[in-house]
This record gives C-alpha cells, structure tokens and sequence, in this order.
C-alpha cells in the first residue's frame, strides 16, 4: 500500500490555515546557529499542534543570501545551512504524515548574479545562454517600468562590465530577470517545478510572478504572456501531481490579481495585498469603512480559487496598494520612527504594530479568519514576537523564534555570537517575557487562544468556501458580514472601537433563527422582526452560528 | 440510491461515530463487487457530510440483489465475508470506479489455507464490525476510513516482525487506494479461542479469588513491558525508531490535556447527581495538571497500544494476549499512530483496574476488598517497571509517577466524556477516578 496521508481533495487549500516559516529562523538542529530542517522536524509536534495545515517555506535553496534567499544560485541545492535535499524529503514526510502539507517560496522571476546561468550569459554575446538574460545596449528601454526597491536601486538596468550590456533586473541589482521569451528558460523553469513536486512537495508561492516579461510601451507588470506562461505551469502541474498548489505572490490591485486565477485554470491561490493595510486602517480609525470598500472592490474569483490573506509576513507591511493619503496616515500612525520604514512600508510585527494589545490581536485574526479566504500566520506572531528596527533591511522581523527562556531562546545550543541573528531581549517582548514554553503553561494566553481559534475555524468549513455578504448595521465601528455555505451559516461581528458599541443590524432574512455564540457555546435570543441589537465589548467580536431553533439543544 | 434512506441507515449503526452531529448529505463515493453472483457483495465507500461542510468516509457492504432491501450483508448474512478471506487468500485486486480494493495474505498464515467453517458476527463492538469464523479466524471490518495505513495493521505486523507473541496471528487485510484515499479497510486475524476477556476476568476474580488475579496482572505488567520493548527495539524503521520528545512536549501534552479538561467541564450538565463531587472543580483539576506537569522529563516517546486496558485483553493457557492496536476510536488516525511515552498505556490500564474495581461493585454486586485497586496497580507497576527498557521512560520514580498521573487524568477525563455521550449510567466510574486522582495529585505533590 502506497503510504498516503490524506484524503484526496484538489480543494484542500480552501479550509487550510497557512504558517509562513523562516527556516533559518524556527529551530537550530544541528547548533550551528542557523535553523535548518533537522530543527524544523524537531518542531512539527508543536505545529501539528498549533493546528496549521500547510507550511510555507521562505527560500531554501543555494544563496548567497544577499536578498534573504530570493537570490537563488542553484535551484536544484538547498543552501548548505539548511540541510541536504534528504533532509528535505524527510521533513516533507514527517510533516504530511501528521497531516500538514508544505509549499515553498519558488522565486521564477530572476536568480541571484551568481547563478551559472548568469556567469555563462555575461560572458560574452554569442554563448549558449547569451539571452537567457534580458540584455540591452542602452538602458532606456522600458522607461514605463517602475522601481521596487526604491531606497537602493537607483534603475531597473545595471551595466555588466564583462559583457558590455546592461541587464534587466526588477528587484535587486544583483538578481537579473530571467528571460522568459527564451523556451529554454521556460522549459528549465519547468523542471524546476518537476524536481521539488517528486521529492514530494505540495505546492509553490510564486514570488514576484507579475514581472516575468517585458513588452515595449508598458509597464512590465501583469502581461499576457506573463498569465500564458503562468496557464503552461498548471497544466503541467495538473498533469502529473493531483492536489498541489501554485500561490501568486502578486502585489496588486484585486482587479489585476485575479487575473493570476484566470478561468480557474492559473494560479490556485493569490494574496490579497489590499485589504491587510485596511485592516490596520480600519482598527485605528475605528471604522470599518476601509474593509467594507476593499472587499467591495474585489472581484469574484473562479470556484476553485482562493485569496490568501495575511496580517503580517516576512517582508515590510506593503503600502503599495493604497492611495497616498492612505499611506501617509498609515506611517503616522504605525511608523512614528523613521527607521520602521522600508521602501514602501513598514517593517514592524504584527504584536508591535498593535502596541502589545492583547484584545487587538485577537480582534485582528478574528477579523482575519472571518474573511474569505485562507489564513497564512507569520511564524512568532502566534505568541506576539517583537521586532527589532536597529537590524538593517527585513532582519528586524526575522529574529530567531523564541522558544523558552533558556540560552538562545531555545532557538539554537550554539554561543551567542554564533547566532545568523540575536533573539529579541527587550523587556516587552524578549524571549524571558515572550516564549512559547511559558505560553503553552498558561490557558489564556495568545498562544493557546489562537490554538483554539484556528481549531474552531477549521470546524467550520464555511470560512474557507463560504459565501461573503457584507451586512453594515447603523454604527459603522462594526465590522459585520455573513458567511454561508451549504447549511452553514455564519454572522461576523466586529467592534473595531477601543470603546464599547451597540450595533442594530437588519437581520430580518434570518427571522426565526437562533445565534449560537461560537467560542462558548451560548444560545443568544431568537432574531425576530426588528432590528437585532449587538452590544459588544471594547475591541471585542461575536462570532455566531445561526441555527433553526429545532437545530438547538 | 435513496440518500435520504442511507443517511437513516448508516447514522442508526453502532460504528457510526458522529452520532452528535447533523448529516447534511450522503453520496456514495466508489462501489467494488467482491461477489458477482447471487447473493451479491459489494463493497461501497460512502461519504457522510455535515451540516457545517465536513465530512467524514464509511465503509458499507452490501448485498442482496441490486436494489434489494439489505443495506449491509454482513448484518444479514455473516457468511458472506467469506468472500472477503477468500479474495485475501487469493491476493485478488478488484476495480472500482474511483480506484482498486487490494487483498493481501500475510506470509506463513497456515489457517488459510483450510475451508472455512461456520461464521458468526461478534456482538459487542463499538466501531468495526467482526465476523468469526469457525471460532479460528476473524475478519474486522473498519468502518470509519481515514487515509493512511491502519495503526492495527501496522503494529500487528511490526509486532510479529519483532517476535513478540502475546498477539493473534495475523491473516491478512485488504486496503482501497485510489481517487478518494489510500486507507486500510479490513484485517483478517487468528481467533484466540477458549479465552477469557480480561475484564471480564477481573470483573468475576476480584471478588472470588482476589489474590490470583493480582498474580495475573503481574504477568500482565511482564506482557505489557516486552510489548513497549519490542515496539521501541527498531531504531532504523522511521515509523517505529524511539525519538527524543522534542522540548516542548510535555508543554504540548499539558495544554492538550488542559483543553480537555476545559472542554469537558464547560459542558457538565449541571443537574446530574452523580457529577457533584466533580461539578465546578474543573479550575482545580487544572491547577493539579499545571503543578504535576511543572518540570520534568518525559523520557522516550515509541508507537504505542493507545487504547490500553484491561477489555484489550484476553487470558488463554496463562498467559495474555494483547488485542486491538487500532487506538482510541474517537481520535483522529493522525493523533492514533503519534509517537507518545508507553506510560500513556500503563496509565490506561491502570485507570482500567480502578474501572474495574467499581463495575465489579455496580455489576456484579460485588464486595471489593478496599486496597484491591492500590495493590493491583503496585503489583502490575512493579513487574513492568522491572522488565520495560528503563531508556523508554523517564529517569527516576518520582518522574514515572507524575507523567502517569498526568496521563490517567487525561485517560479519566477523555472517559467522563465519553460516558456523558454514551453510557450516562457509568458516569460515575470516572467521576470517581477524577476524585481519586485529585486527592492522589494533591498527596504527591
């Protein structure tokens, strides 16, 4: 009998909540002071745990970690630090055998300069791998193509001395754009994508997918050759391995992101960029508007589609997609020092951000696990890890997972110095004040609590598939909406106010039914003709199921 | 077929474990025909959906004619698993249309070779269904599937690799792999005739011959110790190799245990008589667990029995024979086949002698000497103890001691539970065991 651990479900991505992990960060196996894999099977009884479904790797491949690993030099390797590919396999069936599946960044876009591939191209202009690259004589092509990395990346072109030409690069200077008009980078990407789905792998987050091509007269994002390409990966996925995943990393307007669904038959899964700033938006000027507009806003997707939303992740909270008054508000209120910001936002965990609010956070994955979609948890923002804006770039919200209050944050047994990063040590949220041992003893903590959470959502499948309708009651610091799907019906609602509110919300489709309070269990009174009246704590939220009466002991 | 009908049916079976829940559909998934001819079987994959979306996968077997009235031939005619030894002997693989049902002999099993005798159902099951044959062999029938292979399966056949013999033979199995999951779906095994079932043993000895019983479950502490010996004796096989318990264990055992805990006396019914030396002491309860899980090791965590007492049991020509490794029935097949501390066993078997110890007084009116328990569990503990690899436990008595007392609270309040749902009248037993261990906690500490 084949050994397989899970019951066959294309859809599984829809129920699943998503843990996003620094592998580097989560847990030293081998003292070294890097986290590998050996560490991360060490900690799989704690996520199975946790109850997260699928674990999402940051890049593990060869680097020279000048872009925390998104500058891959060799994408059939792991890097060194992090183990061999056995290691790999052998985390991939720990993890699926206590029923997680794993997927993991795969960056297509570009590779590191130090990647053969590019050696060879910028050798000269005649070897075999001469365009594999996106090389120019002049760099004034593609004037329309917007700088990311702003605060260090003067233009999209860098001349290479040795070959004489500039080349192409979205990102980094040091990370040249493949060229995606040359089949051979196409079919070399594919066998990428071939070696990590045999070894067992569930699925990819495509980093960066939008730039992929480059036309004249645009702006290189979101091109149609760009989706054609993105269609041949799924079909080639969909041929040879039932049940994997491709999730889009596309910083966009929802408009332009569902694209990367196309008719179902693209990308399974895409983030939902938007609606995470408006969720911080929205907590600090008590109004809900902001969620309101975005979900408004965004399209309907293919059935067989999901949207990944996320608080918090591994790089800068994004402002990309908001106006600028949005993202001046949101830098006055979230980035008071200067060194929180980054490119175009700010570089704070997700506890920080809420200024250690306990009721904060609980409102914000309420929010988050009521939306539609599936959930994707940073690694430390489980128990209310810190962030230290003193370490240059991302460094500051990738310190190493604090464990306990031993040595090293039980992170690693090596010295101190030896550590890739220093766990946090301040009074707040150093590892002596916020580790996971400490909060596994204690019942009400974050940790425990978001345990119970993430079990009581994955209970209800309508989270995950459900529709959304959204249903603003007279007081708009409520957040309330419905969710339903088969014979589930769900009513969200949440105070964003740091006081307490009344709400009267318009019921009246539901008449006849009883609200069943999901956390404790408590029948609420029957919805009856008038306007049903909420009264709810500073920052508080009511999750109800809404049942037939002959439904309810 | 009428899925109004197979929802009536299949939620009124005994096997049906979300008896709490409201189905909201039933499809048939893949149906295999085992027999063509009259009478006919078939085997169905059935798929009950809830009414909040998730769902849960059965297996039926029909048979009678197409459309015929008879839902499960087993019930009918336990004759006709007959077919099903005689497609494992003949290591048979039929198509469905969703996948293949695959039969399998094990090596060296002489019983199959003979013709089968008489066949009867076994009466007394909760979540399979059994038929004997010729008092020799029988075949169990998973009706709950899950993906995965089946821990029973799996120990039975690391066991016998092992050579540890205090278990039936095993036959053979038969498993479905294909478009809605690879699971095991049946195995067939020596029956252990002229043998008495430990509990009910012990339920006729503790009165009338006390002390022989307690020489038995010396022996049964000897059985119990070469049994964890061989499940951790193989450090090359992944799924069996002892592991280190990662450091925050017996954190995650505490919180799981304390969820428990929480859960079950947030739903007490507050009018019940027999919970009052427990209701609103659920805080208490927790604060022992907090206290005994402080500090401390766990030792080395190896598969385990998982649902370890003394009904898993059988006595036959002095000695035990250990049955059933499929685990609790109620818990998920992910959380049957983890890795945990044998003393999670020991502990379920020691809550089973308190167990029994009342049921001998409700059932069987019986006198109980009152340290019969005390020197049960001394004389079972002390012969395992002497006989286990020490380097599976945890070092020193006094860390034994808490870990099991960790895990019969956990065993006694998992049972509170299930008695609540489904045999209110024995409530009282882990009430009780709730009591004792409170007292026990408070002395220890």
């Amino acid at each position: 009998m084949s050994e397989q651990w899970f019951e066959r479900d294309p859809l599984w991505f829809k129920r699943a909540v998503f843990y996003e992990i620094h592998i580097r960060g989560f847990f030293d196996g081998n003292d070294d002071g890097s986290g590998d894999f050996r560490g991360l099977i060490d900690k799989l009884d704690y996520l199975e745990w946790l109850g997260v479904d699928c674990l999402w790797l940051l890049p593990m491949y060869e680097s020279p970690l000048r872009d925390g690993g998104y500058d891959i030099s060799n994408f059939f390797a792991l890097h060194p630090d992090y183990g061999t590919v056995e290691d790999f396999r052998e985390f991939v069936e720990q993890a699926h055998q206590r029923g997680m599946r794993v997927i993991a960044d795969l960056v297509m876009n570009h590779t590191s300069s130090d990647h053969p591939w590019f050696q060879e191209s910028r050798a000269d202009r005649h070897n075999p791998k001469h365009d594999w690259y996106v090389w120019s004589e002049t760099d004034e092509r593609y004037p329309e193509a917007r700088i990311i990395f702003i605060d260090s990346e003067p233009s999209n072109w860098t001349l290479d001395q040795l070959r004489g030409e500039y080349y192409w690069h979205r990102f980094f200077h040091h990370q040249p754009d493949l060229n995606y008009d040359n089949p051979e980078v196409q079919e070399a990407m594919l066998e990428v994508l071939r070696f990590w789905l045999d070894l067992g792998i569930d699925g990819f987050r495509l980093d960066a997918v939008p730039y992929l091509f480059e036309r004249d007269g645009t702006n290189g994002e979101n091109l149609p050759e760009t989706h054609e390409y993105l269609k041949r990966v799924r079909a080639e996925v969909d041929a040879r391995y039932p049940d994997r995943l491709l999730l889009a990393e596309a910083n966009q307007w929802p408009e332009d992101v569902v694209e990367y669904f196309g008719d179902g038959d693209e990308c399974h899964m895409a983030f939902h960029f938007p609606v995470m700033p408006r969720m911080f938006m929205a907590l600090r000027r008590e109004d809900a508007t902001p969620i309101y507009e975005i979900l408004d806003r965004t399209p309907q997707i293919p059935d067989n589609c999901q949207w990944g939303l996320f608080l918090r992740n591994h790089d800068e909270l994004t402002l990309e997609m908001v106006t600028d008054e949005e993202r001046d508000y949101m830098y006055s209120e979230y980035a008071k020092d200067p060194r929180m910001k980054l490119n175009l936002g700010i570089r704070r965990r997700l506890a920080p951000l809420l200024d250690a609010g306990r009721d904060e956070a609980e409102l914000l994955h309420a929010i988050l696990f009521s939306l539609p979609g599936s959930p994707v948890l940073y690694y430390g923002d489980e128990i209310g890890m810190g962030d230290n804006v003193y370490l240059g770039d991302r460094d500051g919200v990738r310190t190493p997972m604090q464990w306990s209050g031993d040595r090293n944050a039980g992170f690693s047994r090596a010295d101190w110095a030896q550590l890739y990063l220093q766990p946090l040590m301040d009074p707040l949220y150093g590892f002596q004040a916020v580790n996971v041992e400490a909060q596994l003893r204690t019942p009400n903590s974050l940790l425990r609590w978001l345990q119970r959470f993430i079990a009581l959502r994955k209970e209800h499948p309508v989270f995950g598939l459900g529709s959304y309708q959204a249903l603003p009651g007279d007081n708009m610091r409520i957040f309330s909406h419905v969710r339903t799907w088969e014979d589930d019906v769900v009513l969200c609602v949440h105070n964003l106010a740091r006081s307490a509110q009344a709400v009267q919300l318009d019921l009246s489709e539901y008449e006849g039914m009883v609200p069943i309070e999901m956390l404790g269990r408590t029948a609420f009174p029957p919805i009856g003709e008038l306007p049903y009246l909420l009264t709810l704590a500073p920052r508080g939220f009511f999750w109800f199921q809404l049942r037939q009466p002959e439904q309810v002991e | 077929m009428d899925e109004r009908a197979l929802i009536d049916y299949v939620t009124r079976q005994r096997w049906y474990g979300a008896k709490s829940r409201t189905v909201s559909h039933s499809q048939v998934l893949d149906t295999v025909t085992i027999r063509q001819a009259e009478p006919q079987l078939t085997l169905a994959l059935v798929e009950m959906r809830f009414d909040t979306g998730v769902h849960e996968l059965y297996q039926l077997l029909f048979s009678g004619s197409t459309g015929g009235g008879t839902f499960d031939g087993l019930v009918e005619d336990a004759g006709i698993a007959r077919e099903i030894v005689s497609a494992m002997r003949s290591a048979q693989t039929l198509q469905g249309s969703q996948g293949v049902v695959e039969f399998q002999p094990a090596d060296d099993f002489s019983a199959l070779g003979r013709e089968l005798g008489p066949a009867r159902l076994v009466a007394s099951e909760q979540s399979n269904t059994s038929v004997v044959f010729d008092e020799t062999l029988i075949l169990k029938v998973f009706r709950r599937l899950e993906p995965g292979i089946n821990p029973e399966l799996e120990l039975l056949r690391f066991l016998t690799e092992q050579g540890f013999r205090n278990i039936p033979a095993l036959g053979g199995w038969y498993a479905y792999s294909g478009g809605p999951l690879t699971a095991t779906l049946g195995l067939l095994q020596e029956y252990v005739a002229g043998a008495v079932d430990g509990w009910e043993l012990a339920l006729g000895e503790i009165a009338s011959a006390p002390e022989s019983f307690l020489d038995r479950l010396g022996r049964l502490g000897e059985v119990t110790a070469h049994m964890h010996s061989a499940l951790g004796a193989d450090s090359s096989n992944h799924a069996f190799a002892p592991e280190e318990p990662s450091v925050e264990s017996l954190g995650l055992l505490t919180a799981t245990v304390d969820e428990e805990i929480s859960r079950v006396f947030l739903s007490l019914p507050e009018d019940d008589e027999r919970l009052a030396p427990i209701l609103g002491r659920g805080e208490e309860v927790r604060e022992q667990l907090r206290l005994l899980t402080h500090a401390g090791s766990s030792g080395r965590v190896i598969r385990t029995h998982g649902d370890y007492h003394l009904g898993q049991t059988l006595w036959r020509q002095n000695d035990w024979i250990i049955l059933d490794f499929e685990g609790e029935p109620a818990r998920t097949l992910v959380e049957r086949r983890r890795k945990r501390s044998p003393l999670r066993d020991v502990a379920g078997m020691l809550r089973s002698f308190a167990y029994a110890a009342t049921a001998a007084e409700l059932t069987r009116d019986a006198d109980i000497p009152e340290d019969w328990e005390e020197r049960a569990r001394e004389r079972f503990l002390e012969s395992y103890l002497e006989t286990v690899d020490p380097t599976l436990l945890p070092p020193g008595e006094a860390a034994i001691e808490r870990l099991l007392a960790v895990f019969e609270l956990e065993k006694a309040v998992y049972e509170l539970r299930y008695e609540l749902d489904n045999r209110p009248d024995w409530v009282g037993i882990p009430v009780a065991g709730i009591e004792r261990l409170m007292h026990q906690a408070a002395e220890a500490l």
